[in-house]
């Protein structure tokens, strides 16, 4: 259906005489696109559509794992992701945020375009619930991705405790009724690719008071920030060293 | 819904090959900034097991001729050289239109001879 309306668009650029510019973003995104960040009137985290119905379903863990066969492939089995942040870790995150997160992809307000045909095989609200829930029962591993470590340690941990600490917690557990994401054992790399992507807007689902808060931070304080980040557990979810989630 | 099932069948599969070889592979440096090359393991290199360990698999299929979308491409029996050379431009960024966008966002993960090696095991698939 989606298909159908770009092409549907794409007919009326031709006839319209302007398919020289349009044509080639349509026929290279296979996503839709929401209106984001960059919209007038965006309004972060909206209650409306498959993700309303997400949240309200009660998630299966059981059918939920059978669903994230297709996750696995790149976020692996026990939902680590790779310590080099091409693919984020999701063990243990939020039911709230996944649900959220997948929505956005689904729905074109956060742009990923190597996990958009994955988030479309998940067939409808109750299957996003499920394999929401079955992650978040994962222990989340202790083995991620760390930042280089040293002397803006010190210069980090202070930007987390002065901006971060309110919404994300001192141990980075985020919130679940807030849709605010868990940071503990995310990899450094990451973190580190998703805040520059907020601060700079490209991140079009974001939270405009997190934009707010870091869009002026010289780059040398993300990085300290986001290597305290990758620092932090959360002993209710972390798994023990030595046992793989 | 007649895609999922693939897909299900083809990461069960992957379960028993791919990860596996991925569980011997040592984990990246987490300081490894994204975009960097991938670091390549001293062992002889495999293009079956960079297929899956790279995680190819996942969009282009196992057998890779079954990509979870139908705008990509199947790769079993594409030449060689043709390959390497859309990997390649691809990563470099001289090839950006079509599904690029997709394909940019982790070819750091190999690097040229990992590229030649997945090229020539995909060639030889029917």
């Amino acid at each position: 259906m989606i298909r159908n309306r770009g092409i549907g668009r794409l007919a009326a650029a031709t006839l319209c005489g302007v398919v020289a510019l349009a044509a080639p973003v349509w026929a290279q995104d296979a996503a839709p696109k929401a209106k984001g960040i960059e919209s007038e009137g965006y309004q972060w985290n909206q209650m409306e559509g498959e993700k309303v119905e997400a949240l309200t379903l009660t998630g299966d863990p059981k059918r939920g794992e059978a669903a994230f066969e297709v996750c696995s492939a790149c976020h692996l089995p026990n939902g680590s992701g790779r310590p080099d942040g091409t693919f984020p870790q999701l063990a243990g995150q939020h039911r709230t945020v996944l649900i959220k997160q997948i929505a956005d992809i689904r729905a074109g307000r956060r742009d990923n375009p190597i996990m958009y045909p994955f988030a479309k095989t998940l067939v409808d609200p109750q299957e996003l619930a499920d394999v929401a829930a079955y992650i978040e029962t994962l222990p989340i591993p202790p083995n991620n991705g760390r930042g280089p470590g040293g002397d803006h340690l010190k210069r980090g941990e202070e930007l987390y405790k002065v901006n971060c600490v309110k919404c994300h917690g001192p141990n980075g557990e985020g919130s679940m009724k807030d849709f605010f994401p868990v940071l503990a054992g995310q990899h450094y790399a990451y973190l580190l690719r998703q805040i520059r992507d907020i601060a700079g807007g490209k991140r079009r689902n974001a939270n405009p008071d997190m934009v707010k808060l870091v869009k002026d931070f010289p780059d040398e304080d993300l990085q300290a920030v986001v290597d305290y980040m990758s620092r932090l557990g959360w002993p209710e979810r972390t798994a023990k060293p030595g046992k793989q989630g | 819904m007649r895609r999922r099932g693939w897909t299900l069948a083809a990461v069960a599969a992957a379960a028993l090959f791919g990860v596996q070889a991925m569980a011997q592979e040592p984990a990246p440096a987490g300081t490894e900034p994204a975009g960097t090359e991938a670091t390549t393991p001293a062992a002889p290199l495999d293009g079956a097991t960079l297929f899956m360990q790279r995680t190819c698999f996942a969009c282009h299929g196992k057998d890779a001729k079954t990509p979870i979308l139908p705008e990509y491409p199947k790769l079993a029996g594409q030449n060689e050289a043709y390959m390497v050379r859309q990997i390649t431009d691809i990563k470099s960024g001289a090839r950006n239109n079509g599904n690029t966008a997709a394909m940019q966002g982790i070819l750091h993960l190999v690097n040229e001879d990992e590229i030649k090696a997945l090229a020539a095991y995909l060639a030889t698939l029917k």
